[in-house]
């Protein structure tokens, strides 16, 4: 609260008393009063009126700070009502009524968007789930009549498939729920069907696999993982060079299992590299002619930091190493024995 | 004469196919799938009445079912349930919705394994097998035999006339393939799929480099011209 402001608002009432002041003197004077009386009235009238009015103001300005104090430090600060005292005065009651409806109002407003929201992420859950039934027809329809031109469109449904599981996982990931169930997970096993998800793309790309002795346990969620291998072979057939070869190897340390994918692709500028797991970023690769959405290693970035994964990308001039590095704890290091 | 045995599934003597029913409402997915599995050896009935699932199971005595879990009038846990009071069978639950909830909920009614839509064949004749092996041991011998060549793929050991010699993982798994379609043209393209399928990642060279070695080793066990190239079409028997 602002002193200055606050002697503007009181104006009225100090007007008043000079003019009961000024008002009171004339009569005083009139009616045959000393000079030094009338003053010893008006310095102990100036005394009680100064008085009065700085107390109230520090009493005003305790409590107002206090209230900004707790508005501030409040995550939702529309729920403020909730939590202050309801004041005494009259006009004060009228504002705090004015804040309740304005409260309500927002309450309701975000409960519909939830709603919205939630009815939303269903849809498009469903949805996916729904598209993926004429997936698998048309996978099957494939796979029961092979031919050179059937192996494009395989080639094609596991694109597809991408994008749908990049929305699903987008979908699920934007809201707070644990979508996830950590247990112990053969790492070869994911690597494996991350590989089997891309078989055709992979086969049409000529693209030569090594699997390093990759025989670790690891706990964390299977699913996921091998949805973050898949975007991260996706890039790696994306963006391939002549001969392209995709290499994987774990690293097993005291308290942690390191699992890299290296290719020899066009690689990531270094000045693109801090920026690859933001949201929307497609950088130089992005920007020349292969269409890039920014979302794929953005959404893995996310999957990792809510599966504890740390995820660290490499690269120097040619080629990529991306590293997932799962934590084992005391814990789990007791459990293996 | 011309003659192909692959003893799979023997007993008593006797060669009995295993049989998979198909519990699955999409009748594209179905027809198709009722022509992968039984392109794969099994003998396959795919479910079209849904009203009375549990009477056609009890019918058909399956080895092993495959059950959608979104189903009209009703859905697959409940039929998995039902099985289960009645039969030990392994049921493989196929579903396009991944989460955590319908996994646990199948677990937990007595489901064997949980393969979400789409599937990749490969992986759904994997967990198919390794089924039917855990739940029927008795029935695994298999060892191929064509003109005389025995092909022994647990031990990857390949014999003719009394003479063995010993096969590589990828060498055991081209001429596995070749004794399965044997008589038929196999396609370069097929067997590296077939080799991609059972995680040997070869290429077209690879593939070229190993067939050149098991005939030096098929000439040295007195087999010569066993595997045959036709031009620009692939390798048979």
């Amino acid at each position: 609260m602002s002193g200055k402001l606050y002697l503007k608002n009181q104006m009225l009432v100090i007007l008043v008393n000079l003019t009961g002041m000024l008002a009171l003197a004339l009569f005083l004077l009139a009616s045959g009063n000393q000079f030094q009386t009338v003053m010893l009235i008006f310095i102990v009238w100036l005394i009680i009126i100064t008085t009065y009015l700085s107390v109230v103001y520090y009493v005003r300005k305790r409590y107002l700070n206090r209230l900004l104090d707790m508005a501030e430090q409040l995550e939702e600060r529309y729920l403020i009502p909730e939590i202050m005292t309801i004041p005494e005065k009259a006009d004060e009651q009228v504002f705090y009524q004015i804040m309740k409806m304005a409260e309500k109002s927002m309450l309701e407003k975000i409960g519909a968007i939830q709603n919205e929201r939630k009815e939303y992420k269903e849809y498009i859950e469903q949805w996916i789930h729904e598209v993926k039934t004429p997936i698998t027809a048309m996978k099957l329809l494939c796979e029961n009549n092979r031919s050179p031109f059937t192996r494009e469109i395989l080639a094609e449904l596991e694109n597809i498939n991408h994008y749908t599981e990049q929305a699903l996982y987008y979908a699920r990931s934007e809201h707070a729920e644990k979508d996830y169930s950590v247990r112990e997970t053969d790492l070869c096993d994911v690597v494996h069907s991350a590989i089997a998800d891309n078989k055709y793309l992979l086969r049409q790309s000529n693209m030569t696999i090594t699997i390093d002795d990759i025989e670790n346990r690891v706990y964390t969620d299977d699913k996921w993982v091998r949805f973050i291998l898949n975007q991260i072979i996706g890039n790696a057939i994306k963006y391939r060079t002549e001969q392209p070869v995709l290499y994987f190897s774990t690293i097993k340390t005291n308290d942690r299992v390191v699992l890299s994918i290296s290719d020899n692709g066009i690689g990531i500028p270094q000045s693109d590299l801090p920026r690859i797991f933001e949201k929307g970023f497609t950088g130089r690769n992005g920007r020349t002619g292969k269409n890039s959405t920014g979302m794929g290693l953005y959404l893995c970035k996310r999957l990792c930091d809510k599966l504890g994964i740390g995820l660290t990308a490499l690269s120097e001039n040619k080629g990529t190493t991306i590293a997932l590095s799962f934590q084992m704890n005391d814990f789990v290091i007791r459990v293996q024995g | 004469m011309r003659s192909l045995r692959c003893e799979e599934g023997y007993q008593g003597g006797v060669f009995i196919k295993e049989k998979i029913l198909i519990v699955e409402d999409d009748f594209t997915i179905q027809a198709q799938l009722k022509t992968f599995l039984s392109g794969n050896g099994y003998e396959v009935f795919a479910i079209t009445d849904f009203s009375q699932i549990i009477q056609q199971v009890k019918m058909f005595v399956p080895h092993l079912v495959i059950l959608d879990i979104k189903l009209p009038g009703s859905n697959g846990f409940e039929i998995c349930s039902e099985i289960r009071t009645f039969s030990d069978i392994p049921i493989v639950f196929v579903t396009s919705s991944n989460t955590d909830m319908d996994e646990l909920n199948s677990i937990m009614l007595g489901g064997d394994a949980f393969i979400t839509k789409p599937y990749n064949t490969a992986i759904l004749l994997a967990k198919i097998a390794a089924l039917l092996k855990r739940a029927y041991p008795s029935r695994q011998v298999e060892s191929c035999t064509w003109n005389g060549v025995t092909l022994h793929p647990a031990s990857g050991v390949i014999e003719y006339r009394e003479q063995k010699a010993e096969l590589t993982k990828n060498e055991m798994k081209i001429l596995y393939y070749l004794f399965k379609n044997a008589g038929k043209i196999c396609s370069r393209n097929d067997i590296v799929d077939f080799l991609w399928d059972n995680q040997l990642y070869v290429d077209d060279n690879a593939l070229s480099v190993n067939v050149t070695r098991i005939r030096d080793k098929l000439n040295k066990i007195g087999l010569t011209d066993f595997i045959k190239t036709k031009h620009r079409q692939g390798y048979t028997l």
